[in-house]
């Protein structure tokens, strides 16, 4: 076969990451010392692609070669697909071709396992070192850790990137037993937990002492594939939960599974993937870490998948109806942020401007709060903004979105918290 | 009265300052062309007085609290030319509060003001992520953007930091304006511009212009098309200055 230029290794590489959905670039502050590039705390879009989704990072496989042969991914050894590989050094130059033009925050960097974890980890760590060391590159780079390599590496690479991932694929040890054969939940959770680790305890050193490198300082995130295995959305969420509480995990993502791979050991996908699961999936996620939700308040065994109709917030709402309406001159920050309809800016602008004056419900209207949704479960100097309180079927017809919404995905939005929440203010403010 | 001033920060400053000297209420304060404006009223153009301005500025800055002084800067590099008479009212009621204007945003004269910094600032952040380099012969790195707001001096500093080892221009063509950035001082400045004669692109440019396209035409999942959503969170006019839409 003759050789290929960069440009379709490119497309090939690039064909092989997009599956990661992660693309945040926030959460670094990185300076820059003496050469280019810096972090963005509030992380920065830098384009959109025609599903939606934002381009914040380049985001790339070193190779698409693979040893493992896990039923959902595309880059599996079983497929007859061709086999590309960058050098370190080719990573770094694309990096800073594509930084110096701002077309990209930095790089997100992915790979097949070539050879051994550890050799594939090497690798990835020196393209890494050329764009610190040798390009004196501070912009944000996220990299992948390869399940199974030496944790010693594993503490290397945080030293370098901003962001270091393993991915979880599939919430549970059976699933992962039949779909992955060839990785073992162990090899997966051991680096996350060094990795949960070092980041704890860097944070604490850096507290002495500044000169101490920062380790993985946007934190460590993973992946969930949604609906490519039997697990319940109260599994998914409590692993959820157990990942954010105990491994000091900054994001878990969810993938919707797409096919892309005819393998028995698969369910049958006819139509879209599963967009609306994953979507209300990430309004739960939002509500367990901005809005103080714990996860059995969102599902228990009676209920163990969320409602697709209804956002999760409202659906709590609904089961906690004598809660409400509260008066939004007195409702502590914590209750507000519990009506529907009414997010976290909204609810900290509220109470910013109670403090000026007792709140009426123009002053609502004027304060940008979204009262679509909000009306019913709120007054204002005791006045019901409603026409008429309904009963819980009423208002459930009411807050039910007549179409399923397509689950829009903004990554600065849906993934960061940073950005403007375009969909959530169209159906519930601002989640 | 209408107050006319020359468009400056200072210039605003100072017809700031000559209202409330004289304890008038202008009906408005602008930097628009006096054709523009009624016929019976009575048009004064302010002299900008840099030192009455600072003055002025001085005060501000003891009594407005810190996040109303930002609110009035990204406020005053918005478009909207009733601009100048919003963050009149603004500065007036803010000078008489004091630290207590913080939590006054539900007040008419304050949400207006608050809304426009909100509009301006998320216009500045969106274009930290659109503004696009080519590399130009002679090692220089030019952008175009058409924003809405006056934005370059904001969104200035963020590449000034980032790009710090770049000779970059940032050109607002629309308006004429453009910010330059020289990495031997590390110091960027306004100027006017006009660019009439096609740029100049190195070969280099060529090459990363069509990895680039190939690659953001790879990055979408066929699977989740929904061109409705991109073009909600990247609206056609922004998509004049990037690569990835040329031709499309």
């Amino acid at each position: 076969m003759p050789e290929l230029t960069l440009a379709e290794k490119l497309e090939i590489l690039a064909d092989g990451a997009k599956y990661d959905v992660s693309c945040a670039s926030s959460g670094s502050s990185r300076r820059n010392k003496g050469g280019i590039g810096n972090g963005a705390q509030c992380g920065i879009c830098h384009s959109w692609t025609a599903d939606g989704r934002c381009v914040s990072l380049l985001k790339i496989l070193l190779t698409n070669a693979c040893i493992y042969d896990c039923a959902y991914c595309v880059n599996r050894r079983s497929n007859d697909t061709r086999r590309v590989m960058l050098t370190p050094a080719e990573v770094a130059e694309l990096t800073i071709g594509f930084y110096r033009r701002n077309a990209i925050e930095g790089l997100f960097l992915s790979t097949g396992v070539v050879k051994d974890p550890d050799h594939t980890m090497e690798l990835l760590i020196e393209a890494t070192r050329i764009l610190r060391e040798e390009h004196r590159f501070n912009g944000y780079i996220h990299v992948k850790v390869v399940p199974g390599a030496d944790l010693l590496l594993v503490e290397r690479l945080g030293r370098l990137a901003d962001r270091v991932s393993v991915n979880m694929e599939l919430p549970s040890r059976e699933s992962l037993k039949l779909l992955a054969p060839d990785k073992s939940r162990e090899a997966i959770v051991a680096p996350m937990k060094r990795v949960g680790e070092l980041i704890v305890q860097t944070k604490e050193e850096r507290k002495v002492s500044r000169k101490i490198p920062p380790f993985a300082p946007a934190g460590q995130s993973t992946q969930l594939i949604i609906g490519a295995s039997g697990e319940s959305d109260l599994q998914i969420v409590s692993l959820a939960a157990g990942l954010y509480g105990q491994l000091a995990m900054k994001r878990v993502y969810y993938s919707a599974f797409i096919p892309v791979n005819r393998d028995e050991r698969l369910p049958a996908v006819i139509g879209t993937p599963p967009l609306v699961r994953e979507h209300r999936l990430y309004q739960a996620d939002w509500l367990m870490r901005y809005y103080g939700f714990a996860a059995g308040e969102l599902l228990d065994e009676e209920r163990p998948n969320l409602d697709l109709a209804l956002d999760p917030k409202a659906g709590w709402a609904l089961r906690n109806l004598h809660l409400f309406p509260v008066e939004v001159n007195r409702a502590p920050l914590e209750l507000l942020l519990r009506v529907p309809g009414i997010g976290v800016r909204s609810a900290q602008r509220i109470v910013g401007a109670r403090r000026g004056g007792h709140l009426s419900l123009e002053d609502l209207a004027r304060l940008g709060v979204v009262m679509k949704r909000a009306r019913y479960f709120i007054t204002a100097r005791g006045r019901f903004a409603a026409d008429l309180a309904p009963d819980a079927a009423g208002l459930r017809a009411r807050l039910t979105e007549r179409t399923l919404p397509r689950p829009r995905w903004s990554q600065p939005s849906l993934f960061d918290g940073a950005g403007t929440m375009d969909l959530q203010s169209t159906i519930t403010g601002e989640l | 009265m209408i107050l006319r001033y020359d468009g400056t920060f200072a210039g605003f400053l100072s017809a700031v300052a000559l209202a409330r000297d004289r304890s008038v209420q202008p009906e408005s304060i602008t930097d628009r062309e006096p054709d523009q404006q009624g016929l019976f009223t009575t048009i004064e153009e302010v002299a900008t007085d840099r030192d009455r301005a600072g003055e002025l500025y001085a005060l501000i800055r003891s009594t407005l609290p810190p996040g109303a002084l930002q609110t009035l800067r990204y406020a005053f590099h918005a478009s909207d030319p009733d601009r100048g008479t919003l963050l009149f009212h603004y500065l007036m009621l803010g000078l008489a509060t004091g630290p207590r204007f913080n939590s006054m945003l539900a007040h008419e004269a304050v949400m207006p003001v608050w809304k426009l910094a909100r509009a301006v600032g998320r216009e500045a952040h969106r274009y930290k992520g659109l503004v696009r380099f080519q590399q130009l012969e002679g090692d220089v790195w030019y952008a175009a953007m058409e924003p809405d707001h006056r934005i370059l001096p904001l969104i200035a500093p963020h590449f000034a930091a980032r790009f710090a080892d770049q000779r970059w221009i940032i050109h607002d063509p629309r308006r004429g304006e453009a910010v330059v950035f020289d990495p031997a001082r590390r110091k960027w400045a306004e100027t006017f511009l006009e660019v009439t004669a096609p740029l100049p692109l190195t070969a280099g440019e060529e090459l990363f212009r069509d990895l680039w396209q190939r690659y953001f035409d790879r990055l979408a999942i066929e699977e989740r098309r929904n061109p409705k959503l991109q073009r909600q969170n990247l609206p056609l006019k922004h998509r004049r200055h990037l690569p990835e839409f040329d031709g499309k």
